[in-house]
């Protein structure tokens, strides 16, 4: 691990710890995975905070992501430029908030982010209809469509503006126990 | 809701409660307004709300203010409106209805200078209300009354809110400060910057204050500075952090396994993990507090050979062995220190045992609170679409068959929606019959599988007593009650499975609940019946029988092993052959969860019944452990497909974690209770066996230290506490009492989510109502007239401050009074006279009153131009209650009321001065939920409008008290 440590300084080392969920160890780890998606860009001395971005095609390819329904827009919702690139602390700050350690409010809020596919910071009648035809491959017919995002704003939506607040959104959440489970992305 | 109100009307609506929220804060804040008067909402709120996001949408839906009344007060300039342009973007295209793109009179507002760091700012904020800490304003000076104030001033306040959120942090522990950190939904970056602020502030505060706790790990000269401090705690942290890694065993297994089946079948093999763990920490304590020093205290090598049989059976060889309790012996030997193995035999087990419960029963409590309090039983679509995507599954083709599960599941519950289950009473007598039938089916089996056991050991027992001699053929009969047993074990699970397939259910989650229930009922059943044949039969014919047990428990440990292999070759291996080869209708089998976990609980609670009998036994366990792991990793991949339904993973884990806990270790304790307190220990053999009971181990302990006056203390807890019934009473009835208190407090905070969920409901309605009306009366009337005469009124009357704070209170003031003079003249142009008049009075009069004036001013305003009375100065009713309004009521039962009245069937119109204003509201209500309000503003009662306002102050302060009560 010596030889490691050359790539961040120590004071890197913390301010990534105290940013983050991740140990030292694991975010060595997640260095080299992000790394490993374009070794020649990507310099082993990170002491100088390079300036380098990954493009969100590389990030799109990554095992962990690569066949999720909502790769890019949780690529676009963690990268600083909003457009999927992603430097190696926009990189961190997702596996973060995609880790085990993360609460479920921070988990939620982004998970919100991640839904809210205009966004316009509220889940709308459209997003839904997003998240629906990217969850079941656009096989359901426009009724059933149609149907199914009503019941979800039926149930949903508490204060009955016709979408989805984030406060909204944290109360399904917060009845739904999986969520912690589910959304996570084991590195 | 035509889609044009859903697009720009409840834009605001949303900021109306970000607004009341906003007034929340303490009262020394300047310039407290009324709530009202942010009607058109600061640009930055939108942005609040949207925290990181770059582009805040929403705006460009333009607000009723914007295209009505606003538009005019900002071209003014008087109205604080101006700075609006520096802080939000041009929205993207799509976001700009094409109707209102032309209403955005000059681009003045879309300058898009907005600083970047605005959003992370916040973004901080957000957290702090995620964090709970709702007092926190982003804004405190955010009032209306600075909306005009410079770009610089903007990021003044900004500046400031860092300042309170970094203020914050370092009052917290350094811990909580990390936690913090790390919570903001901010970019890596804005943490940082937070981070470094507050450790700054931090070292320049407290430069030599040394951590005692914190140093731990850290060198001195690190310390010195107190910023340090936070380092060091999170180096130490993250040791223990790092350890606790190093400790999880299999990550990329459960990673893959997690990938390509999703979490519920990764929660079978997470709680394998945890029992494991459990097994060997069990073998750990045992093997150092017991074996170790058995063994260095005396040995007897004993002259029996090993035959090979006793691995399946435990006899034999093994029999003189530590494995089992009749090796051990008592004694005391005085090395270094003064051991006695009776005592430490005692106490590990007891240790152990109240370890266990301990460590089960809390994660059964935090999985029981956080899986099961708060979830609804109702689970509907938003759940299967919002919540059940598992985006830890990475397998390509596990990502495909999921697509088409919750297809199918969306489209599975939306036809039983429409279907309605309507059950005739024949149809459910005769399910009823069906479920009573299988359940005495199933319960039967359990029963008579009990009975067969026991007649089973009894004759077993009958061969053993008869023949002494052990040869290879009598070792052998021993295999056959664990054999059965755990035949039983593998075949009867399946005649209920088979039971369920014919019954009908109303819901799958019932169908798994019985289905677990009664092999609950049928594993506990066998398990009694041994228990109860070892405690009455085994312990009072045979000289050793505490050995005895132990390897009848070996015996089951190992065939349990065995058949659950078998299980997952037959269950898993075969189905997958038969249903791809032979029967391709079968299909490939899932894992099933529920099964494989019960099998789990059944081989943990051997585990646990044998600690007292046979020390070593999780030694056993953990080889078994490990190796079923792996078979069930490997059948899992091999044979199995992912989950056809998204079950309630979480709520079952809670189940199975309940299971492991209630009969299970509950029972295992109490058979070792029982044995250690009330039955004879085999007089040849075992620590124990010069004594009446393991218990009195204790009690010879105490009498030996009486003379001990170190011990004393000792001796007195143990006469006066341990053996004494009034302690227990005394101890049970306090368990009782804190248990009553705690389940009041449940029962309360039980309403008090129902009352506050039915108050964000309630709240809906008010929003959607109030901004109906507000649509209702931009649309009905011109606009050019009010803007005109506000014009004069700003040029005339030109105050800066004054004006400022109350010129929200303005619009409101106006819209009430517009709405007042329309309604006591139905079919009547407003006139201009009317408004001109109170918006001189305006202004003037909020200059000289505390800014919270304003909404009273409002109110009287509304009401003056509902009564058409001639204006009085504010001061003769400076608290602002409208005349009408008791003065005592309570916030609540007034917003009751309006609410009633909002609920309430609608009364006929008379649109008379003379009625009840609670009419009015309840008119215009019904009005507007019934036809949409804004055909029919024209015949909107008189003083409407001000009882709504009434409305929603009162509804504001019973927000207030909410929050401050809460």
């Amino acid at each position: 691990m010596g030889n490691k440590q050359t790539i961040f300084s120590a004071q890197q080392l913390d301010a990534y710890q105290d940013c983050t969920y991740f140990t030292r160890k694991e975010i060595l780890r997640l260095f080299s995975r992000y790394r490993d998606l374009a070794p020649q860009l990507v310099p082993l001395d990170y002491t100088h905070q390079p300036d380098v971005k990954l493009p969100y095609e590389l990030i799109g390819s990554m095992p962990e992501l690569k066949d999720n329904p909502f790769r890019q827009r949780i690529a676009e919702v963690f990268s600083e430029d909003g457009e999927g690139n992603m430097t190696l602390e926009d990189f961190l700050d997702m596996f973060s908030v995609l880790s085990e350690m993360a609460p479920r409010d921070l988990k939620a809020y982004y998970a919100f982010k991640i839904y809210d596919f205009n966004n316009d910071d509220f889940i709308c009648k459209l997003d839904l209809v997003k998240t629906l035809n990217k969850l079941t491959r656009n096989e359901l017919t426009e009724d059933e469509v149609r149907m199914v995002c009503e019941k979800v704003m039926d149930e949903a939506d508490m204060d009955n503006d016709g979408r989805l607040s984030l406060e909204d959104f944290q109360h399904v959440i917060v009845r739904a126990p999986e969520f912690l489970s589910t959304f996570h992305i084991r590195i | 809701m035509s889609h044009y109100s859903d697009g720009s009307f409840y834009n605001p609506a949303y900021h109306d409660s970000e607004t009341l929220e906003l007034d929340r804060r303490p009262p020394f804040k300047p310039r407290h307004s009324n709530p009202y008067a942010q009607d058109p909402p600061p640009p930055w709120q939108a942005a609040r709300a949207s925290a990181v996001s770059t582009v805040t949408g929403p705006r460009a839906n333009a607000d009723p203010w914007e295209g009505g009344a606003g538009r005019g007060l900002r071209a003014l300039g008087a109205l604080p409106l101006g700075p609006r342009p520096s802080q939000h973007q041009d929205p993207p295209p799509w976001q700009r209805p094409p109707h209102h793109s032309s209403v955005h009179g000059g681009g003045s507002y879309h300058d898009a200078a907005a600083p970047s760091r605005f959003p992370a700012t916040f973004s901080a904020n957000m957290t702090m209300r995620l964090r709970g800490m709702r007092r926190m304003s982003m804004f405190p000076n955010g009032d209306p009354s600075h909306l005009s104030i410079t770009e610089g001033a903007i990021r003044n306040e900004l500046e400031y809110e860092e300042q309170n959120l970094v203020k914050e942090l370092m009052a917290c522990s350094t811990k909580e400060r990390i936690e913090g950190i790390r919570k903001l939904p901010m970019t890596y970056h804005e943490k940082k910057h937070i981070r470094n602020r507050v450790l700054a502030s931090k070292s320049s505060k407290k430069s030599r204050h040394l951590s005692c706790l914190a140093d731990c790990s850290e060198s001195m000269s690190l310390i010195l500075t107190g910023g340090m401090s936070l380092q060091s705690l999170r180096r130490c942290a993250s040791g223990v952090a790092a350890a606790r890694q190093a400790l999880d065993l299999w990550q990329g297994t459960m990673k893959e396994v997690g990938g390509s089946f999703g979490s519920s079948v990764l929660s079978y093999f997470l709680f394998l993990k945890s029992l494991l763990l459990l097994n060997v920490f069990s073998f750990v304590v045992n093997f150092s507090f017991i074996t170790v020093p058995m063994l260095a205290y005396d040995h007897v090598p004993h002259n029996v050979t090993f035959r090979g049989l006793e691995l399946l059976t435990g006899a034999g060889y093994f029999r003189y062995t530590v494995l089992y309790y009749g090796a051990y012996r008592a004694g005391s030997f005085t090395g270094l220190l003064h051991y006695n193995i009776q005592l430490a035999y005692f106490f590990t087990i007891a240790a152990y045992m109240v370890l266990c419960g301990a460590a089960v029963l809390y994660s059964m409590a935090s999985s029981f609170k956080m899986n099961y309090v708060l979830s609804d039983p109702v689970g509907g679509g938003s759940w299967q679409l919002l919540c059940t995507w598992d985006f830890s599954v990475t397998n390509e083709k596990a990502v495909r068959q999921r697509k088409n599960n919750l297809r199918i599941q969306l489209k599975e519950s939306m036809s039983e929606r429409s279907q309605g289950t309507r059950l005739t009473p024949a149809e459910k007598l005769r399910h009823f019959g069906i479920h009573l039938g299988a359940w005495f089916v199933s319960t039967s089996m359990a029963v008579g599988c009990g009975n067969a056991i026991y007649y089973l050991s009894q004759y077993e027992q009958q061969q053993a007593t008869n023949a002494e001699d052990w040869s290879l053929a009598r070792e052998a009969e021993t295999l056959l009650v664990p054999f059965v047993v755990s035949l039983i074990n593998l075949v009867v699970p399946l005649f209920y499975s088979l039971f369920n397939k014919f019954e009908p259910y109303s819901s799958q989650r019932r169908q798994i609940y019985a289905l677990i229930l009664r092999n609950v009922i049928l594993k506990m059943s066998i398990l009694g019946i041994l228990c109860y044949f070892w405690v009455h039969e085994v312990a009072h014919k045979f000289s050793c029988w505490e050995s005895r047990v132990g390897q009848a428990l070996y015996r089951l440990v190992v065939f349990d092993f065995f058949f659950m292999m078998l299980g997952s070759f037959f269950g898993e291996f075969l189905s997958k052959v038969i249903g791809t080869r032979w029967i391709p209708g079968l299909g490939v089998p899932e894992f099933d969860v529920a099964r494989n976990v019960l099998d789990l609980i059944y081989a943990q609670t051997l585990a646990w019944i044998g600690i007292y009998f046979s020390p070593l036994l999780p030694v056993l366990q953990i080889i078994k452990f490990l190796v079923l792991f792996y078979l069930k990793k490997v059948s899992l991949i091999q044979n199995c497909q992912p989950p056809r339904r998204v079950g309630r993973a979480a709520q079952m884990k809670t189940i199975f974690i309940a299971l492991l806990f209630f009969p299970s270790f509950v029972g295992s304790l109490s058979l070792v209770a029982y044995t250690s307190w009330s039955l004879t220990p085999s007089r040849l053999c075992g620590p124990f066996k010069d004594l009446d009971s393991t218990f009195s181990v204790v009690g010879v302990w105490m009498t030996s230290l009486e003379g001990v006056p170190a011990a004393a203390w000792a001796v007195w807890v143990y006469v006066n506490v341990v053996r004494s019934e009034i302690f227990y009473f005394l101890v049970t009835i306090i368990i009782l009492f804190i248990t009553f208190v705690f389940w009041q407090v449940t029962q309360g905070r039980k309403l008090l989510i129902l009352l506050l969920r039915q108050q964000i409901v309630n709240e809906g309605k008010d929003k959607t109502f109030l901004l109906d009306k507000l649509q209702a009366l931009q649309k009905s009337h011109p606009t050019q007239h009010p803007k005109s005469k506000i014009k004069k009124q700003r040029r005339s009357g030109g105050s800066s401050t004054g004006v400022r704070s109350s010129s929200n209170a303005m619009v409101q003031t106006f819209l009430s009074v517009e709405q007042g003079s329309r309604g006591a003249h139905p079919r009547e142009p407003p006139s201009p006279s009317h408004l001109s008049i109170s918006f001189q009075r305006t202004p003037f009069a909020s200059e000289g009153q505390p800014p919270s004036d304003a909404l009273g001013l409002t109110l009287r305003a509304g009401q003056r131009a509902e009564v058409h009375q001639p204006w009085t100065p504010p001061a003769s009713d400076p608290l602002g209650h409208p005349p009408w309004t008791p003065p005592s009521a309570d916030p609540l039962v007034r917003v009751m009321r309006a609410r009633d009245a909002y609920d309430g069937p609608p009364v006929p119109l008379d649109g008379g001065t003379s009625s009840g204003v609670m009419m009015q509201v309840m008119e215009a209500r019904s009005r507007a939920e019934g036809g949409g309000g804004r055909g029919a503003p024209e015949r909107i009662g008189p003083g409407s409008s001000s009882a709504l306002i009434q409305a929603m102050l009162a509804r504001q302060q019973a927000q207030n008290e909410y929050d401050d009560g809460y």
